[in-house]
């Protein structure tokens, strides 16, 4: 038998070919990126009227508005300020928070991880219940399953999530007392007896999205021809289940995942806010009240190139596992 | 088709109930919704059908009075952005500048990579709390969604061949643009458009329920949740009764919405 | 004794309270070990369901066995259940779909799939130096590029010839081809012919080739069985002059295909199609000596042994 082909040119060629298209992928997750920057920055130059005038009153006297200005950085001109902070941003510097003099890096990386925690507490949920809730409909018989499953995920995903915390407190934390009003633990599995109902909130909206998208692709698969090569095979339940139908169900739902990412960090604003979680969420509330723009600015900065580095995970992701993903 | 009508007809019913009392409560109601009633914190009951609230104000009277306002602002902060980003999507399909039109796309890449509420909680610390400045920031965001729908299928339109034949018999730029474009274009825009207003309401309400849209004293459900919070563990009605007028509406929507795209699909198989 | 035998085998669409839509009608054949059986007829004659009782897989297009006996060395397989169709699939019976281009799973590997199908066939094999041998088997050059590829790397023909080697990954007794060759170019075709003779010949496996071609078949098979509208009409030798009136024509038409300059004559009108079957011969509203008994009572069986005819007026035959 002939030695193992290491460089034959097919190879080559698709891995060129896979090494191009993840290099345009990057490239556009670069320009998103930048723009997010030019966002991020744009946001108190672009204020109508004057910022450091609306933190301070009109009646401030002029010395405290110079020396804002000057903090800010608004008293040179707009090039200048954006190498400076494009070459801040670069170092780790996010500038310093007016309202309480600290980095605003420290804040965001003191606040974040209690969002990253809501956010992995979430996920690990919905998938839990989702994935096993599109299959379960998927192969069932019953016509008016189907129905049932629409009309139910319509319901919920037209409650907003601000009034299920509302009525999950209400429920689990006032009557049954099962969950904490209120407070913070870092570390985990500590910080899970605070996580769970925020992450419980949120999922009423995720497993709907993520179970209806899931199931339309796993009827798509159902339908198709190699489905029944599985099965010709002999292939064990698990197997078939597992390489036969939701392995080839999965690219769109983690691709619609990732998105989902973003739409979460949405909804951790309001609900860190109701369940009075540390998170950088509550942080942003807080700075927008205050007006506190480089806080503003810098959590927007990172929101932004999160959302950017997820969906871009996810891409790359779902093409691994999805190889016609990549073909087409 | 069967269901998709189902859908409509009781997502219609449910929007219309809540418009229609929207309109009759505040005009026979024999409360102001700013009015102070009775004392505070009276559970609901006969007089009273929603309770009273912490100033001893009618809930029933003020939930109704909320209906134009959240509707009326979604109504403005989902139409606004659905013409611009239309509008956008089209003229950028069919740029001829590839600078242009590869900068503006990234630039609607990432306005819909930040998430919408991140962006206009951020922009709302500019133009200070308020319905309108919910108004001015949805048109500054939303746009580049629509903008995103409307250029993909502004692409897809430009290569059916009846634009084509439509170019080769001579007919004028603008009025392919409007006899076929724009049509085309913006029942796509108009569907997502449908099922965006309840993420708008959400939106507004959530801004006003985080005191950064519709302030105190104004009948808006939002602020109404965020006023009754405090209070929620003994005076529940404050809370839950603008919550569910704020699900109903939206549910009514979304069963609408629901059943039109099933009603497409259905006609398309 | 033979390997499979199958006897008056209805296959049909359960229907509620109404009665069932038969798609196969009173179906009957045999086959020894070792021997390749060509099955051809028009399309929607219900080859594929045929075979489909022979994996077991009927159900998921909400056919089922109706009546009849389906009996492989032994084994009852019109009453099985999942569990034991689990040690049948692969390992005694091994099965090539229709659409095999579209058959290998697009998100694992050759490898994987190979892997999958000779562990189905044979648990604890030495599954590296087994796939070698299948590729070679299948005459499939450079398997270490091949086991690392996904499908819709590969060309239609490698795509069906990996679906091949799946299929006999677990030598099974019986293997069922249902039109390998259809969405392949002609030289494509008889290379996988090529293969399939050589797999009966090197490991003395039994085939069934489904085909519309009755020339091709005609080539590489021991016997031929035509259908027509969901019944057997006539189970005839190779080589050997047909007598079944709807054999004569499909014979008659490939004749005349062959000789150039002569007008192509493909047989009148189209069968029967399913749930409205007349009584009688389905094919008598086609077929030139047609007589008027030939319009009542059921379907006429296949009578005879080495050549089984279902004619009723076989001397009319020309
Ligand atoms: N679920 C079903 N309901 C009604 N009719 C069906 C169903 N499934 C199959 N049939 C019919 O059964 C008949 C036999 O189908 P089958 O696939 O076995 O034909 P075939 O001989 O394999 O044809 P081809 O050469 O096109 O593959 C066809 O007429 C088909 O329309
Ligand atoms: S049975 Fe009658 S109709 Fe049928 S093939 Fe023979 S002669 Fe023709
Ligand atoms: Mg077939």
């Amino acid at each position: 038998m002939a030695m193992p082909e290491r460089s034959s040119p097919d190879v080559e060629q698709a891995r060129s070919r896979l090494l191009k298209k993840v290099t345009a992928r990057l490239a556009r997750a670069a320009a998103v990126s930048f723009w997010v920057m030019v966002i991020a920055f744009g946001l108190i130059r672009l204020a109508p009227g004057d910022p450091v005038l609306a933190r301070l009153g009109a009646e401030a006297a002029p010395e405290a508005i110079d020396r804002l200005r000057h903090a800010l950085r608004l008293d040179v001109d707009p090039a200048t300020q954006f190498v400076e902070y494009t070459w801040g941003m670069l170092h780790g510097r996010l500038g310093t928070s007016i309202e309480t003099q600290r980095d605003v890096a420290t804040i965001i990386a003191e606040s974040l991880p209690v969002t990253l925690g809501i956010i992995a507490v979430t996920l690990a949920m919905a998938l839990v219940v989702a994935v096993p809730l599109a299959l379960a409909i998927a192969t069932s018989r019953r016509p008016w399953v189907p129905y049932l499953f629409r009309a139910t995920t319509s319901v919920m995903l037209a409650i907003p999530a601000f009034f299920t915390a509302l009525v999950g407190l209400i429920v689990f934390g006032l009557h049954w007392q099962i969950a904490p009003i209120i407070g913070y633990e870092p570390g985990f599995p500590a910080n899970l007896r605070f996580l769970w109902l925020p992450a419980l909130v949120i999922c009423t909206h995720l497993v709907p999205v993520l179970s209806r998208v899931l199931h339309a692709s796993l009827v798509q698969t159902r339908g198709e021809e190699f489905v029944e090569t599985g099965i010709i095979r002999g292939v064990s339940r698990l197997r078939f289940t597992w390489f036969y139908l939701l392995k080839p169900s999965l690219a769109p739902s983690i691709v619609l995942l990732s998105y989902m990412v973003g739409v979460m960090i949405g909804s951790t604003v309001i609900i860190e806010t109701i369940f009075s979680l540390p998170g950088i969420g509550r942080s942003l509330v807080g700075a927008v009240i205050n007006r506190d723009y480089p806080l503003v600015q810098g959590i927007v900065l990172v929101f932004g190139l999160f959302v950017v580095a997820v969906s871009l995970a996810g891409d790359l992701l779902a093409n691994w596992l999805d190889p016609r993903v990549g073909a087409t | 088709m069967n269901e998709g009508r189902i859908g409509i007809a009781v997502g219609a019913t449910m929007l219309l109930t809540v418009v229609a009392a929207g309109i009759a409560v505040p005009l026979l109601s024999e409360f102001h919704p700013n009015e102070l009633v009775a004392i505070p914190f009276r559970p609901p009951s006969r007089e009273y059908f929603f309770g009273t609230d912490q100033l001893g104000r009618d809930v029933f009277t003020r939930v109704f009075a909320a209906v134009h306002r959240d509707l009326g602002v979604a109504f403005l902060g989902v139409s606004i952005p659905l013409v611009l980003g239309t509008a956008i999507g089209i003229l950028l399909s069919l740029a001829t500048s590839r600078v242009v039109a590869a900068l503006t796309t990234s630039l609607i890449d990432a306005i819909n990579a930040l998430p919408l509420l991140v962006l206009a909680i951020a922009l709302i610390a500019l133009f200070g709390p308020g319905l309108q400045s919910i108004v001015i920031v949805l048109a500054m965001t939303n746009w580049a969604r629509y903008a995103r729908i409307a250029r993909t299928r502004a692409d897809v339109v430009a290569r059916m061949p009846y634009i084509e034949a439509a170019r080769l018999q001579g007919y004028p730029r603008h009025r392919i643009l409007l006899r076929h474009f724009v049509p085309n274009v913006s029942a796509e825009t108009l569907a997502y458009a449908l099922s965006d207003v309840i993420l708008v309401i959400m939106l507004i309400s959530g801004l006003s329920f985080l005191s950064l849209g519709a302030a105190p004293p104004t009948a808006e459900w939002g602020v109404m949740m965020s006023e009754g919070r405090p209070f929620v563990q003994n005076a529940w009605w404050m809370t839950i009764f603008p919550g569910l007028a704020l699900c109903w509406a939206g549910i009514g929507l979304s069963f609408i919405a629901e059943g039109l795209s099933r009603r497409e699909r259905g006609a398309g198989e | 004794m033979s390997l499979l035998t199958i006897e008056n085998l209805t296959i049909g669409i359960p229907r509620g309270s109404a009665a069932p839509l038969a798609i196969v009608e009173n179906a009957s054949l045999w086959l020894q070990p070792g021997e390749m059986l060509g099955l051809i007829g028009e399309s929607g004659s219900g080859k594929t369901m045929l075979c489909r009782s022979l994996i077991g897989t009927l159900r998921r297009r909400g056919a089922a066995i109706l009546s009849g006996r389906i009996t492989l060395a032994g084994t009852d397989l019109a009453h099985t259940d999942e569990r034991a169709w689990r040690d049948i699939r692969g390992r005694r019976v091994g099965y090539v779909p229709q659409s095999a281009l579209a058959g290998p799973n697009p998100v694992m590997t050759i490898g994987a799939q190979l892997r999958e199908a000779i562990l189905q066939g044979t648990p604890g094999a030495d599954v590296p130096a087994r796939a070698r041998e299948l590729l070679d088997l299948v005459q499939i050059r450079r398997p270490e590029l091949v086991l690392a590829q996904y499908p819709h790397q590969l060309s239609g023909g490698m795509r069906q010839r990996v679906m091949i080697a799946c299929a006999i990954a677990g030598t099974p007794e019986l293997l069922v081809a249902d039109e390998p060759t259809t969405g392949l170019d002609v030289t494509v075709q008889a290379g996988i012919m090529q293969l399939l003779r050589d797999i009966r010949a090197r490991l003395g496996t039994a085939i069934i080739l489904v085909s519309h071609d009755l020339a091709l078949v005609d080539d590489v098979c021991d016997r031929i069985l035509v259908m027509h509208a969901g019944a057997c009409v006539e189970a005839v030798p190779a080589h050997a002059a047909p007598r079944h009136p709807y054999t004569i024509a499909l014979n008659r038409s490939r004749i005349e295909l062959a000789e150039p300059g002569t007008p192509l004559v493909t047989i009148a009108g189209q069968p029967p199609s399913v749930g409205a079957w007349p009584p009688g011969c389905r094919f008598a509203a086609r077929c030139d000596i047609a007589q008027p008994d030939c319009r009542l009572g059921p379907h006429p069986p296949m009578r005879g042994e080495a050549h089984a005819n279902a004619c009723l007026h076989p001397e009319r035959a020309a």
